[in-house]
Formats: C-alpha cells, sequence, structure tokens
C-alpha cells in the first residue's frame, strides 16, 4: 500500500537500458576533414541526419588533446547530436564532461569475442572441417528449417547449414550458428549459459534470445538487418554486433 | 506405377484447384493418361471448374466406404481422351477419409494411370495431411505476398516429415514450387514479393509461374481449364508447366512487366 503510493509520487525512476546508438569512429582529429566527410555524407543519405545521437568514438586516435568543442560544432551542423565520447586520455574525458557529454572507457575487445568471429567467417563447407561444439554433443543441421519445425541442441552448440525461415524456432543449450539468413527464432544457453551466443550470417530474427535474455524483432536496431552478426549477452542485456 | 503429384499451399484460394485442373489437363494433353482427384470433401469444385458437375454419380467418400466401384465414380473428361475426374464429396464430413481408403485407391488408379494428381484442401490438418501423405511429388502453389509464403514454407516442412516417403526414409518428395497470380506491376510497385524473393525463402526448384489473369476467371465460369485457352498467358504459362514437370527445359515467361507497345494499343491486343 504505502509502496504504491510512494511510486506515485515518485518524479522519475532510473531503468537499466540499451539503446540503439551510433558510435562515430573517429580516424582524424582534425575537425575540417570531419566537416568534409560529413557533408558528403549528409547529401548523400540526408535522412540519417535527424538529430541523431552520436557517441564520438576517439580509441583509435594517438592525441592526448583533442579539439573537442569544434568536432561538436562540426557534428551539431551537420545534425548529429553528440551524447558522449568514448575512450581517450584522462584530460579528453575532464574536456568532454566540461561540454556537458558523458563519457565511456574505450571498448574492451574479449579474446572470446575474437574467437568466436574467426569460427563464424570461416564458414565450413565440409562435415569433416566443422570446428564447433560437435564435439561436445551439438548438433549440425543440414538445410532449410521451415516454419513450425523446430530444431534444438540439448546439448552444445547448433550449427545450422541452411535458412532458418520465419515461423521456425532453433534452440540450443550452447550456442546458435546459422550459416544462412535467420528469419525465425533462435535461443541460445537455453539452460542457462550467460557466453553462449548467436551467429548468424543474415539478421531477419523473429526473437533472439541468450540465457533467457531476449529482443524482439521490433527492439532490434533496424541498422542491423540484414547484417552477418554476432549476439551475445553483456551486463544481462543482449548485445548485437555486426560481423562485417 | 504412376506418379502420384500432389498440388498443395497450406493458404486457400491461391490457386491449387485451377492448378491441378490446369495441369491434369496439359498431362493429358500431352498424351499422359491422367486422373485428377479433388480431396477437398465438403467443399468440392474441382468438378466446377472441369465443367462436369452435372455429371457426378459417386464421389471418393463412396468408394472409400464401398458403396461404389472405382470406375463408377470415376468420371471422364469431355475433351481430353486420357483425363479423369474423381470427385469429392459436397455431402460427407470430412473424417469420412480415412488413410487405409485412400491408400486402396491409389494403388487401383496406379496400375492405369501415369498421373495422379491430387487436389489438396487448405489448411495442414487431416484433410491436407492426406492428400499429401502418398504423393510422389508435390506442386507447391504459392502467390506472391508473405502470408502465403510462410503456409508454403509450413507445408514444406511437412512434406519433409508428414510423408509415407519421409516415413520410411525413402528419397524426399519431390517439391516444386508454381507461383500463381503473379502480377509483374505490383511487384515492380512492390506491393508484392518478387520472384527472387520467394525463391529465396523456399529454397526448391521453381516449376512454373503463372500471371494473374481474367483468362483464369473466364475459364473457371466456363468450366474449361484454362490450359485449353492456348492464346491466353496463363494457358501458356501452364502449358510451360506441363513441360518441365514433364523434364523439358522451357525459357520463364510472364515475370516481367511489358509495357503495351504502340501497335498493341492501338488495336487492343497484348495480353488477354
Ligand atoms: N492466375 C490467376 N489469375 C487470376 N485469378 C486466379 C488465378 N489463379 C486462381 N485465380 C482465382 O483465385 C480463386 C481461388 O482459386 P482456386 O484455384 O480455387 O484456389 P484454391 O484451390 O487454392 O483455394 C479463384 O477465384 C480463381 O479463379
Ligand atoms: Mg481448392
Amino acid at each position: 500500500m504505502s509502496l504504491n503510493v510512494d511510486r506515485a509520487s515518485m518524479a522519475f525512476s532510473f531503468k537499466g537500458g540499451m539503446l540503439p546508438m551510433t558510435v562515430m569512429e573517429l580516424t582524424s582529429a582534425d575537425p575540417e576533414r570531419i566537416r568534409e566527410q560529413l557533408a558528403g555524407k549528409l547529401s548523400q543519405s540526408p535522412a540519417f541526419f535527424q538529430h541523431t545521437p552520436v557517441v564520438l568514438s576517439v580509441e583509435k586516435l594517438d592525441e592526448p588533446h583533442l579539439a573537442l568543442e569544434r568536432i561538436c560544432a562540426v557534428c551539431r551542423a551537420h545534425k548529429l547530436l553528440p551524447v558522449a565520447v568514448r575512450g581517450g586520455t584522462d584530460p579528453v574525458k575532464q574536456s568532454a564532461w566540461a561540454l556537458g557529454l558523458g563519457w565511456f572507457p574505450p571498448q574492451e575487445i574479449k579474446s572470446r569475442n575474437l574467437e568466436s568471429v574467426a569460427a563464424v567467417s570461416e564458414a565450413p563447407v565440409d562435415k569433416a572441417e566443422i570446428p564447433v561444439g560437435a564435439a561436445s554433443g551439438g548438433r549440425i543441421y543440414r538445410g532449410t528449417v521451415r516454419s513450425g519445425q523446430q530444431v534444438s541442441a540439448q546439448e552444445g552448440d547448433l550449427v545450422v547449414i541452411g535458412a532458418v525461415n520465419a515461423g521456425a524456432e532453433v534452440l540450443a543449450a550452447g550456442s546458435v550458428h546459422v550459416y544462412g539468413a535467420l528469419r525465425g527464432r533462435a535461443l541460445a544457453g537455453i539452460h542457462g549459459d550467460h557466453q553462449a551466443g548467436i551467429f548468424c550470417r543474415e539478421l531477419h530474427a523473429e526473437l533472439l534470445s541468450v540465457a533467457g535474455n531476449y529482443k524482439r524483432l521490433e527492439d532490434i536496431d533496424p541498422r542491423l538487418l540484414g547484417q552477418s552478426v554476432q549476439v551475445q549477452l553483456s551486463d544481462d542485456q543482449l548485445s548485437i554486433a555486426s560481423l562485417a | 506405377m504412376a506418379k502420384i503429384i500432389v498440388v498443395t499451399s497450406g493458404k486457400g484460394g491461391v490457386g491449387k484447384t485451377t492448378s491441378a485442373a490446369a495441369i491434369a489437363t496439359g498431362l493429358a494433353l500431352r498424351g499422359k493418361k491422367t486422373v485428377v482427384i479433388d480431396f477437398d470433401v465438403g467443399l468440392r469444385n474441382l468438378d466446377l471448374i472441369m465443367g462436369c458437375e452435372r455429371r457426378v454419380v459417386y464421389d471418393l467418400v463412396n468408394v472409400i466406404q464401398g458403396e461404389a466401384g472405382l470406375n463408377q465414380a470415376l468420371i471422364r473428361d469431355k475433351r481430353v481422351d486420357n483425363l479423369h475426374i474423381l470427385p469429392a464429396s459436397q455431402t460427407r464430413d470430412k473424417d469420412a477419409l480415412t488413410s487405409e481408403g485412400v491408400e486402396k485407391i491409389l494403388d487401383m488408379l496406379g496400375k492405369d494411370f501415369d498421373y495422379i494428381i491430387c487436389d489438396s484442401p487448405a489448411g495442414i490438418e487431416r484433410g491436407a495431411q492426406l492428400a499429401m501423405y502418398f504423393a510422389d511429388e508435390a506442386v507447391v502453389v504459392t502467390n506472391p505476398e508473405v502470408s502465403s509464403v510462410r503456409d508454403s514454407d509450413r507445408i514444406l516442412g511437412l512434406l519433409g516429415s508428414k510423408t509415407r516417403r519421409a516415413e520410411r526414409n525413402q528419397d524426399p518428395v519431390k517439391e516444386h514450387l508454381l507461383i500463381t497470380r503473379y502480377n509483374p506491376s505490383r511487384v515492380d510497385d512492390g506491393d508484392m514479393l518478387n520472384l527472387d524473393d520467394i525463391q529465396e525463402i523456399l529454397a526448391i526448384d521453381l516449376l512454373g509461374l503463372i500471371p494473374e489473369s481474367e483468362a483464369v476467371l473466364r475459364a473457371s465460369n466456363q468450366g474449361i481449364p484454362v490450359t485449353h485457352d492456348a492464346k491466353s498467358d496463363a494457358g501458356q504459362a501452364y502449358t510451360d508447366t506441363v513441360s518441365r514437370l514433364l523434364g523439358e527445359d522451357v525459357p520463364l515467361r510472364f515475370h516481367e512487366f511489358q509495357k503495351k507497345g504502340l501497335l498493341s494499343r492501338m488495336f487492343g491486343g497484348g495480353r488477354r
């Protein structure tokens, strides 16, 4: 009772969230060069530049000081809204804060992810070459998984050499690998393995789930659709990254 | 032994009965002894499309229940020599079809005919499953729309698991894609799925493409399968389809939007 009253009188509540966010990976610190490139992009796809929030990633830059204020001004002039900076030295962090921007630590690239990427980009053609899961009780399915069909691996990984069509469902105790279009539902880590992932050649999935954390098609950033991606859990949130 | 071909789709109203009648007619015109069976008990309309509704005495269910002999129920087509129709019952309950009964009839027909065409009811229930169960080949009829493609995909899953060939671990049912009611200009406008998208999703061989055509409506009102209308686009497309079913290599037609030329506009020719 009292809880409800309290809640009703609260001005806000904090929610964890994963929002799709464009990262602008800077490879030059020169505001002029950034301006030139932005001007070109703007004329190609004006629809993208609608006060789109972006995170400026400076991880690839090797400069202790940045003309951050000018870079932000160039972005805003092209209808991009910098909301945070990722990576960079301490002075960069300080100037981000001074400009009212957030700051994120550089993205850690887990070695595990790298291994998975390697496995995916070299799609096995021959049964004998298949490196994943199969040895630990996984399953390899050849052909199209069609609407109404369910294919599962109760142990290890599931490898589908073909497409998973809308209305079909693929499940695995370990990871799900689809060497084709994923249009149906894919559930990895069905017994709770948080390390499991979903990998596919072409993302159109109706549902993605890793260890019970899921995203519906509606929740997926449309820019990732059609791409070859990996899906993994980080901090109990599904993150989808392009493999391209 | 006859080849048993089921014409199926999952979704209703996509052109199964039209296609079953047109393909059966086309095969008979090519000299193959052909019988086409209506499995749509309760909603029979193959006899209407074939123009023999006034000659129906006995039907599939009568034969299964031993009330009539097979030869009493078979209707000989008026136009083509080698063609017979086995109609469905309008009045009986769907449960009157039994697997043993169907098998017995197919075995008997198999001795006399080259091709047995089974016109499946819509859906994925018993009736549709019985129509496909004994098939050697399947013609999956699909319209260029998302729901139809989805249902065809579902049917393809059943063909791979719920057929005699699948259960006995024999060679799988040979699956053919037949796209019907294709309207190239609406495809170009993005209102309908295009040929490549459908093929990519269903991932089976394309047997034929039948354009959306007024000739089909005319044919069904007259009770003359559209294959007989050799001047029409749909008639020609079904003839091509039959040739491919017989293993011939025939180029695809009617899949591209043809702007009418000045001459045909002036003289009213072109598509019928
Ligand atoms: N190629 C076509 N062009 C125009 N109308 C068509 C075509 N194919 C089928 N139709 C029409 O669609 C409707 C359903 O066809 P039918 O063969 O009875 O489908 P089903 O047996 O799958 O229910 C009928 O009115 C038929 O005339
Ligand atoms: Mg029908």
